[in-house]
């Protein structure tokens, strides 16, 4: 059958990536004077879907970019569990400037499983004019498994980031999604803590029929609310957010067997609690530095990977 | 069935009374974490309370405040869906969850009060609702519709959403905290001046902008609900 190449060029386009209606973005809605707002290298789309071939395996079966956003050779690394495909998602941009646009839309399909990460902090770099906006679509079929452990996000002073992250998840299947938001360039010249000008992060979850199950959405504006308030971020530098969407059963053992602390003395905080709608569970960690509360993260993980996988997750590479 | 109240006295008599300790709903001791937060040595005394307190107003007022604004003028437009859809966003965005059986706890109580006070079929067929778990029944939507139903302004609405707010956690304190009726009460008088800017902002807003960043709250209530120390319920 003749493919219509209105068709194909369809598929080739990038789907466009706006907040522009978003309320707290309008302030920063000025086209750059440099390049314009979604310019090729500009706007970044990642498309990866994972599944398992016809011996089993969970392979990258699906894959399409567009610069500056790359996607690594899948590896099989994972000591513990080494039947799973490892990727990393770098950007050739460096950090995300003015007016950047990026989507990942990420697959995981019917009992298939991976684990995907960045290759370094994501910076966010000082902006002017615009912002820098992303959309992430993550899906995943009956019986999938997916951590998604990326390095931690730097906002730069006056840096404007806006994220919307939608993971639409079978009853069946297991989502480990990690952020972690640094206050700042710490030790930049004489420290850069939360001098950015917004960050706007929202992740709802969702059921492949449709039916909603939790929105969270934190804008964090230091100019308006001061971010070293008692209950904010107080004396913390560093904040982490994982959302694990998991079958009920789970969620209650990962919840009965995850402490709960704030260790005054190392300067760390852990909280978790449900999610609404038996969704699963959100976990949240404070610190001071991102190595402690990324140990952290990858700890719980391991409770989530041992609890659904029978398996934990390896030490870190040291040099990461 | 009884229309929404044309005199301003009668409202204002109204307002006074969903807001009275007297009240079965009007207004409670809940901690929202402070009792971990002391227990934590994090709020000691009248300063640390008073910014404690003021990051719950606040932290409420982006999310609890917009729903009941969103359900106040639904009523007022005679909109059941849209009352729903206020209630079902909330709840989708109430991360703790013992703040979520809080809020259906009150809400639900609040709509049975509200059903003999007024007689008016929207607040009926939501309570008919919440019992066949059909809606959430959230305090925050109660208030609104209640409310709106009292014939109160919307700002005067956002003005007792923010005072019970604040009563609840400053009540609670006079337990837990080293604290005196007069540190309160400055308190609650401190705190009162941000009210207009938080209701200039929130009344603006959409439900899909409900927002909250307050992790270190996250944190204290997340410590008590999986704590045994327990003088309030969270």
């Amino acid at each position: 059958m003749a493919i219509d190449p209105n068709e194909r060029l369809k598929d080739l386009t990038i789907p466009e990536v706006d907040f522009s209606t978003a309320r707290e973005m309008q302030p920063y809605l000025k086209e750059p004077p440099q390049m314009y707002v979604g310019a090729p290298g500009k706007h970044g789309y990642l498309r990866l879907g994972f599944e398992l071939d016809s011996q089993g395996k969970s392979i990258l079966r699906d894959l399409d970019r567009r610069v500056p956003l790359i996607a690594q050779q899948e590896l099989y690394f994972d000591e513990e569990m080494p039947e799973m495909p490892c990727l990393y998602i770098l950007s050739s941009g460096g950090p995300n400037v003015d007016g950047d646009r990026y989507q990942q839309d990420i697959t995981v399909r019917k009992d298939a499983f991976a684990w995907v990460s960045t290759g370094a902090a994501t910076k966010l770099a000082e902006m002017k004019f615009n912002y820098s906006g992303m959309i992430q679509n993550i899906v995943l079929e009956e019986g999938a498994y997916l951590e998604f452990m990326p390095e931690p996000v730097i906002p730069c002073r006056h840096t404007r980031f806006i994220s919307d992250t939608r993971l639409c998840v079978h009853p069946t299947a297991t989502v480990f999604y990690s952020e972690i938001y640094m206050g700042g360039r710490k030790y930049y010249k004489d420290g850069e803590l939360f001098e950015f000008d917004i960050l706007s992060v929202c992740s709802h979850g969702e059921r492949p029929d449709g039916r909603q199950l939790f929105r969270e959405k934190f804008v964090i504006d230091p100019n308006v609310v001061p971010v070293r308030q008692l209950g904010v971020m107080n004396q913390f530098d560093v904040f982490a957010n994982v959302i694990v969407m998991t079958p009920k059963d789970h969620a209650d053992r990962i919840y009965e067997k995850t402490p709960v602390y704030i260790d005054r003395e190392k300067k760390i905080a852990v909280g978790i609690t449900h999610l609404p709608n038996n969704a699963g569970l959100l976990f949240k960690v404070l610190g001071m530095e991102p190595g402690p509360v990324k140990k952290i993260v990858r700890e719980f993980c391991s409770s989530v990977r041992m609890e659904v996988k029978g398996k934990p997750v390896p030490p870190e590479f040291p040099w990461r | 069935m009884s229309t929404p109240t044309d005199s301003r006295m009668a409202a204002i008599s109204r307002l006074l009374q969903f807001t009275d300790s007297t009240f079965p709903v009007g207004t409670f001791s809940f901690s929202n974490g402070l009792e971990t937060a002391a227990f934590e040595n994090i709020v000691t005394d009248a300063a640390s309370l008073h910014d404690f307190v003021k990051s719950q107003a606040l932290q409420a007022a982006y999310s609890d405040g917009v729903a009941a604004i969103h359900a106040f003028r639904a009523f007022k437009d005679n909109d059941y869906e849209k009352i729903v859809e206020a209630d079902k966003m909330l709840m989708l965005f109430k991360m703790n969850d013992e703040a979520r059986l809080m809020l259906k706890r009150m809400g639900k109580k609040f709509a049975e009060l509200s059903k003999k006070l007024f007689y008016n079929p929207l607040i009926s067929r939501w309570l008919e609702d919440i019992k066949a778990e059909r809606t959430p029944g959230s305090f925050p939507i109660a208030q609104g519709i209640s409310y709106a139903a009292a014939g109160v302004t919307e700002a005067d609405l956002f003005c007792a959403h923010q005072y019970g707010v604040i009563n609840m956690v400053l009540s609670a304190a006079l337990r837990c905290v080293k604290v005196s009726h007069y540190d309160t009460q400055k308190i609650l008088f401190e705190l009162s001046d941000n009210v207009e800017s938080l209701y200039n902002e929130a009344s603006q807003m959409e439900l899909k902008d409900m927002n909250a960043f307050f992790p270190q709250l996250d944190i204290l209530a997340s410590l008590h609900e999986k704590g045994a120390m327990r003088m309030f319920m969270n």
